[in-house]
């Protein structure tokens, strides 16, 4: 076997060592799963609350926002985008945090002294992240059920999952790239909540996107959430095939692609910086 | 002569004080940080099966070393080799075969178990998955934590982890292991088995390259010492070597009460049987550290001008000529300062 094709089999193994670490390492904190049992909950039913005395549950609003939304569904409308935003959240903040701590820990130069590719370090926790999704949504469906009455059925649940796991390389090349920060200036806090924000305001968690000034949403179309939160409301609520969203899913898997590859560059680039300056171990 | 698991020439290694403010960047100012030079122009050759010794205080370019020659930092200009490959071009092939204890003992993960610490890293090292159970067992074994194996890392004293870190360096079965300040912070018991598993690790043929600052850990361990000072070697020998060129054998310190004008004459009268290398009053107290070849012929010397002098001794030690000595007689100051 050639070098090449044996570090390339390592570095697979090594992937594969470092998802199972980072779910050993959340199945020993019950108490973070569990609390993802009531904010996916709590968050979008105030805004389902808010959504009913806005509309005064009136039926040429209802018509209205049926009509902006393509569902009438209000309450799974505003489910499905918190959802969203609450995976997004933990994929900004995902792999940023998990390399200073591991920076503070000590372990990142452990890690760096293996042979193994840098790589490993920035999208070993990716897995963990989708084990979040699913969790999330898996919540989500069941308060929606119980709470509301709206029944996602096992072809839509697994359409989402699809939509899901497209949108995944997107969202966690751009934790990725937060990651690449933290190597760079040792925090990444202010980056993480100002994106966050942009994200919240015109990527449609709690609207649809046509309400926003053109400009607004020429910003939305560029970003990768507005994809996955239109896509998986299109699975779920509305019954949409794969076939008819294909066009967004190559969309978004080809800003996964373009992310990814910049995240790429971005960590080695900042990993030599890191060499030079042996910021690897400082914080 | 065996062959060179490092060869190192005019390693130097540079750093900026300070920061340039991204305010700075933006405008385009030019960089006017000052640099520090943490490691001027070292050349190393540490042979195979050797354990090797670097010896220095705090700040003296110890660890900065280590870090270059561990592929974790660039050097700034110079050459090395680590295990036949260039530090700079082919560092993946050195840490193939290497293993290093360069951070401390928290370094490790713990809401995992000894083991599972030890199956992500193998994962890391490359070791072929029909190796790896195996592998494990033989590591936990040799660094005593067999029956921990399967506790959470976070129930370990400071000492088991730091046997932890050690076996994770163990892991690809390295060639070369570079020992950062191994047991700093461990008590003395698992500060003396660390020292053991050291030599029994030269003892398998490795080649092993520890920084110290603890001259008895350095003189109990090291085939060969660099004394470092300032980023750059000062002396390289074996310990007994090092001793030898301080031409002495033994170190007297003497406590005087005597009157400081009588001073210049109460040294004179033993003068030139030994090398005084310190001469300082304390509390009214003349103080004098001397290196020589024959405590036995030099303390009544000592005792005899004192009385001459109308001083009084105080106190008089003699102890074997150690690491500290050399280290002071080549800087003019203790390591620890």
């Amino acid at each position: 076997m050639s070098p090449r094709l044996a570090d390339l089999r390592g570095d697979v193994r090594a992937f594969a060592a470092a998802s199972l670490k980072e779910l050993r390492i959340l199945r020993r904190y019950p108490g973070t799963i569990l609390s993802f049992v009531f904010w996916p909950i709590a968050l979008p039913l105030a805004f389902v609350f808010q959504a009913q005395a806005f509309s005064g549950g009136r039926a040429d609003t209802a018509a209205a926002f049926a009509e902006r939304t393509g569902t009438h569904d209000v309450a799974g409308f505003l489910f499905v985008g918190w959802a969203t935003y609450m995976w997004l959240s933990l994929i900004l903040w995902g792999p940023g945090t998990s390399l200073r701590t591991e920076q503070v820990r000590g372990s990142l130069e452990a890690i760096f002294l293996t042979p193994a590719s840098r790589l490993v370090v920035l999208f070993g926790p990716a897995i963990s992240q989708l084990i979040w999704a699913i969790w999330i949504f898996v919540v989500v469906g069941i308060a929606l059920w119980v709470g509301f009455g709206v029944a996602i059925g096992p072809v839509e649940a697994l359409r989402a999952l699809g939509v899901i796991l497209v949108g995944v390389p997107a969202l966690y090349a751009i934790g990725a790239l937060f990651a690449a920060v933290v190597l760079r200036f040792g925090q990444v806090n202010a980056l993480v909540q100002g994106v966050r924000g942009l994200f919240t305001a015109v990527c449609g968690m709690s609207f649809p996107i046509l309400v926003l000034p053109d400009w607004a949403q020429v910003v939305a179309l560029s970003l990768p959430p507005t994809y996955l939160i239109a896509d998986l409301r299109e699975v779920l609520l509305i019954g949409t095939g794969i076939g008819r969203i294909v066009g967004d899913l190559v969309v978004l898997a080809g800003m996964g692609l373009v992310l990814g590859i910049l995240a790429v560059v971005a960590f080695r680039r900042t990993e030599q910086y890191a060499r030079r300056g042996g910021r690897l171990a400082q914080y | 002569m065996g062959t060179y698991a490092i060869e190192a020439s005019g390693l130097t290694k540079d750093f900026e004080k300070g920061r340039r403010t991204i305010w700075q960047r933006l405008r385009g100012e030019a960089d006017r940080r000052e640099t520090f030079r943490a490691v001027d122009g070292v050349d190393l050759q540490v042979r195979e099966g050797e354990v090797f010794g670097i010896l220095g205080p705090n700040g003296a370019g110890k660890t900065t070393t280590m870090r270059m020659l561990a592929t974790l930092l660039e050097p700034t200009s110079g050459t090395a080799t680590v295990l036949g490959h260039d530090l700079v071009t082919e560092s993946r092939a050195i840490r193939r075969r290497l293993g290093a204890v360069l951070s401390g003992e928290r370094s490790v993960y713990w809401k995992l178990t000894a083991r599972e610490n030890l199956e992500y890293f193998a994962a890391l090292y490359h070791v072929p998955p029909q190796q790896t159970r195996e592998r494990i067992v033989e590591i936990l074994e040799a660094v005593h934590l067999t029956d921990r194996a399967d506790d959470y890392v976070e129930k370990f004293s400071t000492g088991m982890r730091q046997r932890l870190v050690l076996a994770r360096a163990l892991l690809p079965a390295p060639s070369l292991l570079l020992l950062d300040e191994p047991t700093v912070g461990l008590d003395p018991q698992a500060a003396r088995d660390l020292r053991e598993r050291v030599l029994q690790l030269r003892d398998e043929g490795r080649t092993v390259l520890l920084t110290t600052h603890y001259m008895e850990e350095a003189d109990q361990l090291c085939d060969r010492i660099a004394i470092v000072d300032h980023g750059q070697i000062v002396a390289l020998d074996t310990p007994d070597g090092l001793k030898r060129s301080l031409r002495a054998t033994e170190v007297v310190r003497i406590e005087i009460s005597a009157p400081d004008a009588a001073e210049a004459r109460l040294v004179r009268r033993f003068d030139g049987r030994g090398t005084i290398t310190r001469q300082e009053r304390v509390d009214g107290a003349l103080h004098l550290t001397v290196h020589c070849s024959s405590a036995r012929d030099l303390v009544p010397l000592v005792i005899d001008a004192a009385r001459l002098e109308d001083g009084e001794v105080r106190n008089i030690q003699v102890q074997p000529i150690s690491l500290e000595d050399v280290f002071i007689s080549l800087t003019g100051r203790a390591l620890r300062e």
